[in-house]
């Protein structure tokens, strides 16, 4: 390589950045495959431990305000999830950005919007496939089409988006989706054991 | 023939250097005598190669003695080198017919002074026609002064700096054989055959690139006027900046630069490249040139002047007007903007329509698989329709288990104390991280199937319909994640009374109860395999 290198200092020094090109391209592609990232460990330690430093807040919170009712801290519990798995998400995705956005829209608008939600929440779970409403518009689009519409519209932030970028959207959704279930069901088990065996005797809990 | 010449050439020697006017025809008469072709400002026919030098040769052999050749050929060629042509019209001819004779000269090299000398001042044959030979005797260093008073200034300056140049010689000495094409044999006593094989090979495919970075390198050049003035004058302009660079390595980068050539192509960085290119460029037009007309050869040396002042600029601009040329006659391989290129396979429409559409296809088939390999269960479906629905149906069940979860935990927040807080992040980070190593490795207890007891109240909670098989997936990392847990849970049924009290939902009430009522819950097992998974890790939520 030396001599090559003494040779050819132009080719060589072409040929260094051209790896150094093509190295950075793999990096970044490897690194856009976010939806991998989610199944890290790190990741699911990063949400946790953000997750239980938003709860202590909603617990201060919602004991401030006193609010008893199990569903709107159900909410808060949920909205404060989101927005955890939104910001560990780095708002990379668009549905990230758009829960964060959501967030502060609702801030401004939260009496109105915990109504509205409170009382739209059985019906607005079921998420029925909306057929009725492309029918009347006089639409019949085809069957993948509606589709990716519909799934655009469970992903936050991605109803008007076109095809391939819902697709896309969704591939990281359902990966962060998976690790919110995973960290929040490990921590609301680790929550209730302890608590339950701290009732009792605390065998779980280790000593501060 | 040749040694006729040479006799005759040697007869010319003895003309004296004093000879001021007639400083042309001993110049003429040493390039006649070393070539074959008849160089004379004096006599009109000047195309006639054989007549010529015969007057001239006679002229000398009447007049000179035979004896010192050496010494008289060196006086005479430092006389032809400093007398200036005698016009520029002549001294295109000459400079043309200096080549070849040059070249010839080379190839004679077997007369002894003369190839000695050319031997040792391999490119004083060449650079006679130009300049003072470089590694010339001291003779010689006289015709220099007399050339500023006949050649153009520009020879002066560009002699001067031919003369300051060693590698200048070697240049000139491959341009000879560029010229000629005799110096093939003689190649080993210049830099080297490889070279001229490069010089050669690479000739042909410099020249154009040669030829149009000088064209487009020095625009003072254009001005000149005509376009083979243009391309000679860049040709000097790049000698003399090759000297003036002293390119010490120019052998070694002319030999290099077959392989650059092609990275040159590609890549337009110019590190390098302005000494590279220059000789290259240099030897290319050199053999254009040389193949060419003289005329220009005379324009270019006038010019040289000029551009030995441009030298410092003519290489800055051969770098960047190389990359111009460079990149208008190599197609540049990348696209200049950022499209994707896509080629149409074999037996495919090659409508610019139908590309993109193939294009955006392929980006959403290549999605699908993704979401394909992510979505549990959809590996048994085909067709986008289907798998949407599995995706669906997979996102929904996923928002529903975050929300259930959601309210899981803010029941538990309600029991939670400050300090609790701080023992459980501790917990939350130790068993992530235990999960993590064991998730895959740790099997189901079978005190984790006694909490699968009761399922039909958590069938209630969470609708099942379509919910089977995408949660299979799912259920296996929660199983284990709560399988791990559960045994540092057996105290768990000691404090399942207290569960009905943390648990305010009514289904969870209920769950619990009948839970707990079951140490051992024959049913799981049987009733495990027709639940579906989901509803099982849901179960062991509830309960945990």
């Amino acid at each position: 390589m030396s001599s090559s290198l003494i040779s050819n200092p132009v080719t060589n020094t072409d040929l260094t950045k051209r790896r150094k090109k093509k190295k950075a391209q793999l990096k970044q592609q490897l690194e856009e495959q976010n939806h991998i990232k989610w199944k890290s460990p790190a990741q699911q330690q990063i949400y946790s431990s953000k997750l239980h430093q938003a709860l202590a807040r909603v617990n201060l919170r919602s004991s401030a305000s006193a609010a008893g009712d199990a569903p709107r801290r159900g909410k808060a519990v949920r909205e404060a999830a989101d927005r955890v798995l939104a910001v560990t998400a780095k708002g990379k995705t668009r549905w990230s950005r758009a829960i964060l956005t959501n967030r502060l829209k609702l801030k401004f608008r939260k009496h109105k919007r915990q109504r509205i939600t409170a009382a739209a929440a059985g019906p607005a779970r079921s998420k029925k496939p909306r057929v009725s409403v492309l029918r009347l518009k006089g639409k019949s689009l085809p069957a993948v089409q509606r589709k990716v519409r519909f799934l655009g519209r469970l992903v936050p932030g991605c109803r008007k988006q076109p095809m391939p970028v819902i697709l896309e959207e969704a591939i990281d959704y359902i990966s962060a989706l998976e690790m919110q279930v995973r960290a929040m069901s490990t921590l609301a088990d680790l929550l209730s054991g302890s608590t339950a065996s701290g009732g009792s005797s605390s065998s779980s809990a280790p000593p501060s | 023939m040749e040694n006729d010449f040479f006799l005759n050439g040697s007869a010319l020697h003895f003309e004296p250097p004093s000879s001021s006017s007639p400083s042309l025809p001993t110049w003429h008469y040493l390039s006649s005598a070393a070539m074959d072709i008849p160089v004379s400002s004096d006599q009109p026919q000047q195309q006639q190669q054989d007549c010529f030098y015969n007057p001239s040769w006679e002229k000398s052999t009447i007049d000179h003695n035979h004896h010192h050749h050496a010494l008289q050929f060196d006086s005479a060629l430092s006389s032809m080198v400093s007398s200036p042509a005698a016009s520029n019209s002549n001294l295109s001819n000459d400079n043309f017919v200096i080549r070849e004779l040059i070249g010839k000269l080379g190839s004679i090299g077997n007369a002894g002074e003369i190839s000695s000398y050319m031997n040792g001042n391999n490119n004083s044959t060449n650079t006679s026609c130009y300049s003072t030979p470089l590694s010339s005797p001291p003779k010689l260093n006289i015709p220099p002064p007399l050339m500023k008073d006949k050649l153009p200034m520009a020879l002066n300056s560009s002699v001067a700096e031919f003369s300051a140049d060693p590698g200048f010689a070697e240049r000139a000495a491959k341009f000879s054989c560029f010229g000629s094409r005799s110096f093939n044999g003689r190649s080993s006593r210049q830099v080297g055959i490889n070279n001229n094989a490069d010089f050669t090979q690479r000739s042909s495919p410099l020249m154009e690139n040669g030829k149009l970075s000088r064209v487009s390198s020095s625009p003072s050049l254009k001005a000149l006027g005509s376009q083979m003035e243009n391309k000679n004058s860049p040709l000097n302009s790049q000698e003399e900046s090759t000297i003036s660079e002293q390119n010490p390595n120019g052998e070694s980068g002319v030999k290099p630069s077959p392989p650059d050539m092609n990275s040159r192509k590609r890549k337009t960085s110019s590190k390098g490249k302005p000494k590279e290119n220059p000789p290259k460029a240099a030897e290319a037009n050199e053999d254009s040139s040389a193949k060419r007309s003289k005329p220009n050869e005379g324009e270019g040396h006038e010019n040289g002047q000029v551009k030995g002042e441009e030298e410092s600029k003519g290489g800055n601009n051969n770098g960047g007007d190389e990359k111009q040329s460079k990149s208008s006659n190599s197609k540049p391989p990348e696209p200049p903007k950022d499209y994707i290129h896509v080629r149409a396979r074999r037996g495919q429409a090659t409508d610019s329509h139908s590309l993109a559409e193939r294009v955006r296809r392929e980006k959403i088939s290549e999605r699908m698989k993704l979401l394909q390999d992510l979505v549990p269960g959809c590996n048994k479906v085909t067709g986008k329709a289907l798998m949407l629905d599995e995706i669906i149906n997979y996102v929904q069940s996923l928002q529903r288990q975050v929300e259930f979860l959601s309210m899981k935990l803010s029941s538990v927040n309600t029991r939670l104390d400050v300090s609790i807080d701080n023992l459980i992040s501790k917990d939350i980070f130790q068993s992530n991280n235990s999960l993590a190593h064991q998730a895959a490795i740790f099997p189901l207890d079978s005190s984790a199937t006694a909490f699968f007891g009761p399922n039909p109240a958590i069938h209630n909670t969470i609708p099942n319909g379509t919910v089977n098989h995408p949660m299979e997936s799912l259920d296996s990392a929660l199983c284990q994640s709560l399988g791990f847990q559960l045994p540092s849970m057996n105290g768990f049924n000691e404090g399942a009374s207290q569960y009905p009290m943390t648990f305010c939902e009514e289904d969870l009430h209920a769950i619990v109860q009948m839970g707990f009522g079951q140490t051992e819950n024959r049913k799981t097992p049987t009733q495990s395999p027709s639940y579906n998974g989901s509803s099982q890790i849901s179960h062991m939520k509830v309960e945990l």
